[in-house]
């Protein structure tokens, strides 16, 4: 399955994406992409226990420049799935998360 | 024994069918431990350079349904009712906001409509925090009742409907569990107007903003129908119990005809069901069918469905 957590939404802010349960995952990919802004932004995957609260998956930054599509998978994870971004300057974004069984 | 005979004790003995009262032929039987079935996201129209800034404001972000396990942070996984996974529509922690999942059909005759599910219905779960929040609305925390169950706003099982030379038309039922200001109303209600439509925002004759009712974004426009209902949100906001709703239209006449929720059974057959003026193209015989859930306080709400089942007697 494919969800769209950001669909081409401005940012100026740190932010994190809405949670989305993957219980029923073993492996997920992200695909960040900078549609418009002369911003950059840094992006950390967080797992969580229940939705609520929320820690970093790992150590990995991921930089996505103007214009720029990044993807990275994500594995061992739980039952949620999120990103947390740090932005410099404005972005708009347009975040897919692709899930398989 | 007749034909119906037959069919009735097959579909008793079935344990997966047994729960449901289909009409004579079944479209579509969707258990969501088995996956999506085609329930999507509702995304507004966008022009034909794929630029989404053209897609209405009140209709840019109804969330992807997911498929939820019914995790939760006090007991773990509550699981379905037909097995572990349910489809959640969950919204943004922004009153007013809505999320919406679809599915797309198109009718092969005229006649009896049956949308039956299983549903819950759920506001997400507030941790930490001051004393402050052990009220909402009009709930105190008394060890019973909980203030998670008056940040729960409404949800909406609907219909798109078009056929017979581009009349296009919705059937809509709306269990609003609060009023904006939090208040309980716990009633149901149907729109007396029609849905506003990427068109008219084309032809400025409509700018909604976000998070605005796209149902029907002026409270005026609602008539309750029935009684007032209570409903079984069980105190806290994770234990999930699971509503049987049965909701019957006629595409013969473009009427609505009868709701059952539990044990409640209200005739529909007077709720208005208003038609665009307008003759659409492009949309014969289109059969879609929609839930969406909308919060009226700051906090996420989600409507999770376990099984649907749509069945016709054409």
């Amino acid at each position: 399955m494919t969800a769209v957590l950001e669909r081409d939404t401005t940012f100026d802010t740190r932010f994190a994406t809405e949670p989305y349960e993957v219980a029923w995952a073993s492996e997920a990919r992200w695909f960040v992409q900078h549609v418009g802004g002369d911003g950059t932004a840094t992006y950390v995957t967080q797992v969580s226990p229940d939705g609520l609260t929320w820690c970093d998956l790992d150590d990995l930054e991921h930089v996505v420049e103007p214009g720029g599509l990044v993807s990275w998978p994500a594995t061992g994870f739980g039952h949620w799935l999120r990103l947390r971004a740090k932005v410099e300057g404005s972005v708009q974004v347009r975040i897919h998360l692709a899930v398989k069984a | 024994m007749t034909t119906s005979d037959v069919r009735a004790a097959l579909l008793s003995a079935d344990p997966k069918l047994s729960k449901f009262s289909p009409l004579p032929r079944i479209l579509a039987f969707d258990e969501f431990d088995s996956g999506t079935h085609g329930w999507t996201e509702l995304l507004g129209n966008y022009n034909g350079r794929g630029d989404l800034s053209t897609v209405d404001d009140h209709m840019r972000d109804f969330r992807p349904p997911q498929l939820s396990a019914c995790n939760f942070f006090d007991i773990g996984t509550h699981g379905a009712l037909s097995g572990t996974y349910a489809l959640k529509l969950a919204t943004r922690p922004y009153k007013g906001h809505t999320a919406v999942a679809i599915r797309r059909l198109t009718m092969s005759g005229r006649g009896l409509v049956q949308l039956e599910t299983y549903f819950a219905f759920k506001s997400e779960a507030t941790l930490g925090g001051g004393a402050e929040l052990d009220s909402f609305g009009d709930v105190q925390w008394d060890g019973n009742t909980h203030p998670s169950e008056a940040q729960f706003g409404a949800f909406t099982v609907a219909t798109d409907l078009c056929g017979d030379g581009g009349l296009r038309y919705h059937t809509v039922a709306r269990y609003q569990n609060t009023d904006m200001d939090n208040h309980f109303t716990r009633r149901w209600m149907a729109p007396t107007v029609p849905e506003p439509t990427p068109r008219e925002h084309f032809e400025g004759k409509v700018k909604l903003e976000y998070a605005a009712d796209f149902t029907a974004p002026n409270p005026e426009d609602w008539q309750q129908f029935g009684e007032p209902q209570e409903l079984c949100y069980n105190e806290v906001p994770t234990k999930v119990n699971w509503h049987y709703l049965r909701w019957l239209i006629d595409t013969d006449k473009r009427k609505n005809v009868e709701l059952q929720v539990n044990d409640r059974v209200m005739d529909m057959r007077d709720v208005p069901v208003p038609p665009y003026e307008e003759r659409y193209e492009t949309l014969e015989n289109l059969l879609n069918f929609y839930f969406s859930v909308r919060t009226h306080s700051s906090v996420r709400n989600f409507l999770f469905l376990d099984s649907v089942l749509i069945s016709v007697d054409w």
